[in-house]
């Protein structure tokens, strides 16, 4: 089943959002941490890991998604928090360490939690897939409607808690999806040193559930490989793995070298970008014009320097803040 | 008097796992970004050149899999030095540390060893949060079986790691991020140290008397002592003499060195970048007094930190981590009480 | 007769500014040719500054001090 229309501008406007987010970001987190890069200094401390290029696999699922669906993720979060309807100014804020962020400046880029839209997110590989689990299993007891997905990268395949939460999911028949955003890379080691078997997606086998591999990093094709996992999961259907070949544009983390990647391999990458490539073929189809894709990168643009400025503008919280929400 | 260089902890860390590696062929080395990057802390840059990958192994993300791994080969005969990549992860494999590698040899009655190393970063201060910043030392030291060390600089960097490699026990080597001198987390200059070219151990469970003085004992270990050793030279000018002891090691405890230099001075603080409660710094605290309370001249204090997730934001996290300043302050105080 | 130990013009490839993060030999040591003798960061990147004479060395530049490509860090004589 194809996107209609609307849905394609959709898609294609969160992945405006995310990517101009991103380019912000890395540009704002280098503030303050030139010549000396140290990673405590300037408006944006800490790790900072960028998800272009990877903005298809969060447009392309997401699209079926209401804000009653649950979704966790891993440390390269923003376009699909972005996709799933994140407050742009509290993210933002959160991941400057503002009052007015998403925890109040307690999580930062790592851990963003806004549970009006049911999404989260943590740095520990695989941390997240048994609370998808969880969140599903929730839903079917109270018979509430509403499904869960679990976003990895490709290197928590080989984590205990991927095996655990796949057998789980599948043994108790739950509304769980397993979403693999493979960009071949697990900081510095390849997947195919990693990795006993070419695709992850076979995995599901061994856990009784449909594996499916999608070849090509756009948000179409997704869109549609994924329709029938979400409609068996809204159906009682029970969980299905997913494996979307993507690319990371941006090193692991911000001031990654990538010395380990092959020459012409990050060239080759930057060539297929997923985001020229999907306004190209959405102007081509007449989908939108010219003019109004330029209102569309305007209008976008905008929503994020809101938030910037709302990030910048906002109070720090006072250190002794850091005692309260350990307990409810 | 034997040629020496000046290295970083991460530089003297290579060293040691080299020198050992060519001494032993059954040491080797394994972790996640290991080999061709030579670590994320720098820790093995060198040895899959020198030695390659039968011995220098990247893992996949698996450490319940290959920390499990490390402790089957210890108990036939290899040496494994292995590489949590931030201590804040034993999460994930903590069954296969504390539960099997710690307590094998006891359950072997003796007849089996476990010469393994398990080498993780710890530390914060640079707004990695709350899953990437922790020191968790007495989670380590609190369960039986397994020695732990911290060394603050190079030179002790280097002799721990060559003692770890050496021991049939197995070893927690738990290294600080702040004082791996990789630059990019800030360099703490006296975290650089002259190493001698030579292999050499460190004894483990001997703590080192950094600075000796009369009125204050601070105890520490990692970046505390370095905190502590500034704190000492600021108190100097208005004549507080403080002694600085650097444990090196939490496992075993070395109590009688403490105890004798509280026996001198009367006072005690420990600095302990760990949370505050259930750990290392009450654990010391409760050694001195028990052994002898009427030692003290006034209650012993501990600069901690709060038994609080690690926030992210800076104001948060500097109020939240012990620093010199509060060290000055705290033995001001010390000095003023009857 | 002086000789000094300058970062080297090919080192790293844009015109990005560096700190030196560690010094590997103490001041008025004795050096030797291709000696390591400190590191300097770019970004995150580190990068090795061996010594190209033979001799005492004087160091010039501290730790944390902000160089670029050609700047001299040390002197040999």
């Amino acid at each position: 089943m194809l996107p209609t229309n609307s849905q394609r501008i959709w898609m294609y406007r969160n992945m405006l959002i995310s990517r101009y987010m991103e380019e912000r970001i890395e540009a704002i987190y280098m503030e303050g941490k030139k010549p000396v890069f140290n990673m405590a200094n300037g408006p944006i401390p800490g790790e900072m890991h960028l998800s272009n290029g990877q903005e298809p696999c969060a447009v392309g699922v997401c699209a079926h998604l209401n804000a009653e669906d649950i979704i966790t993720a891993t440390h390269r979060p923003h376009h699909i928090a972005v996709a799933k309807g994140v407050n742009l100014d509290k993210m933002m804020a959160e991941i400057f360490g503002k009052k007015t962020g998403l925890s109040g400046g307690r999580g930062g880029h790592m851990h963003l939690f806004d549970s009006d839209v049911n999404f989260s997110c943590s740095g520990i590989i695989a941390q997240g897939m048994g609370p998808a689990v969880g969140a599903a299993l929730s839903r079917k007891m109270q018979n509430k409607s509403g499904i869960a997905i679990s976003y990895i990268g490709e290197g928590a395949a080989n984590q205990g808690a991927f095996h655990e939460s796949l057998n789980l999911a599948s043994v108790w028949n739950l509304p769980v999806i397993f979403i693999i955003e493979d960009n071949d890379w697990g900081i510095s080691v390849a997947k195919s040193a990693s990795t006993s078997v070419t695709k992850n997606s076979d995995r599901a086998a061994a856990y009784n559930m449909p594996g499916i591999h999608i070849e090509h990093n756009c948000p179409d094709k997704i869109f549609s490989a994924t329709k029938e996992a979400i409609d068996r999961a809204r159906n009682g259907g029970g969980p299905t793995l997913i494996e979307i070949q993507t690319s990371r544009l941006a090193g692991h983390f911000m001031g990654d070298a990538e010395a380990y990647r092959p020459e012409g391999e990050k060239e080759q990458l930057i060539q297929e970008d997923p985001l020229p490539t999907y306004r190209q073929k959405l102007l081509s189809e007449n989908i939108i014009t010219y003019d109004e894709d330029l209102s569309l990168v305007q209008e976008t643009q905008q929503l994020i320097e809101k938030a910037i400025t709302f990030a910048r503008e906002s109070e720090y919280p006072e250190p002794e803040e850091a005692m309260l929400h350990v307990f409810a | 008097m034997s040629a020496t260089k000046k290295l970083t902890i991460a530089r003297a860390m290579a060293e040691s796992l080299a020198q050992e590696m060519r001494a032993d062929p059954n040491v080797f080395v394994m972790g996640e970004d290991i080999a061709q990057l030579g670590g994320v802390f720098g820790n093995t840059r060198g040895l899959l050149k020198e030695f390659g990958e039968e011995r220098v192994r990247d893992t996949p993300i698996s450490e319940t899999a290959f920390i499990g791994a490390g402790v089957g080969a210890a108990m036939d005969g290899m040496r494994p030095v292995v590489e949590l990549m931030f201590v804040d992860f034993f999460g994930v494999c903590f069954d296969a540390i504390y539960n099997s590698m710690a307590k094998n040899i006891y359950f072997s009655g003796g007849h089996s060893t476990v010469p393994m190393v398990i080498m993780a970063s710890t530390g914060g201060g640079y707004s990695d949060a709350g899953q990437h910043s922790q020191c968790l030392y007495g989670t380590f030291a609190h369960l039986p079986g397994m020695k732990v060390v911290a060394p603050s600089n190079a030179y002790d960097a280097k002799g721990l790691m060559t003692a770890a490699i050496r021991d049939n026990s197995p070893v927690i080597y738990l290294f600080h991020k702040g004082l791996q001198g990789m630059g990019w987390l800030g360099t703490e200059p006296a975290a650089i140290s002259q190493v001698p070219e030579e292999n050499y151990e460190l004894e483990i469970g001997k703590a080192k008397t950094v600075v000796e003085g009369q009125d204050i004992t601070i105890v520490s270990i990692g970046i505390g002592v370095h905190h502590a050793l500034k704190a000492a030279q600021e108190l100097e000018k208005d004549n507080i003499n403080v002694e600085v002891i650097d444990l090196r090691s939490l496992v075993p405890l070395d109590r009688d060195h403490i105890i004798s230099s509280v026996k001198k001075t009367g006072r005690l603080l420990v600095v302990d970048e760990d949370y505050h409660s259930f750990g290392v710094s009450g654990e010391i605290i409760a050694s001195v007094t028990e052994h002898d309370h009427h030692m003290l001249k006034t209650p012993p204090c501990r600069i901690t930190f709060p038994d609080i997730p690690i926030p992210f934001s800076r104001p948060m996290e500097e109020w939240a981590l012990p620093s010199t300043e509060n060290i000055i302050n705290t033995c001001s105080k010390m000095m003023e009480s009857k | 007769m002086t000789k000094a130990i300058t970062i080297p013009m090919d080192l790293w490839e844009e015109d990005e500014e560096a700190v030196l993060t560690a010094w590997l030999v103490d001041n008025n040591s004795e050096v030797s040719t291709g000696q390591l003798l400190a590191e300097v960061m770019v970004e995150k990147i580190s990068y090795e500054i061996h010594s190209t004479y033979d001799g005492t060395i004087s160091i010039t530049c501290q730790e944390d001090d902000v160089v670029n490509k050609g700047s001299i860090i040390a002197e040999v004589s």
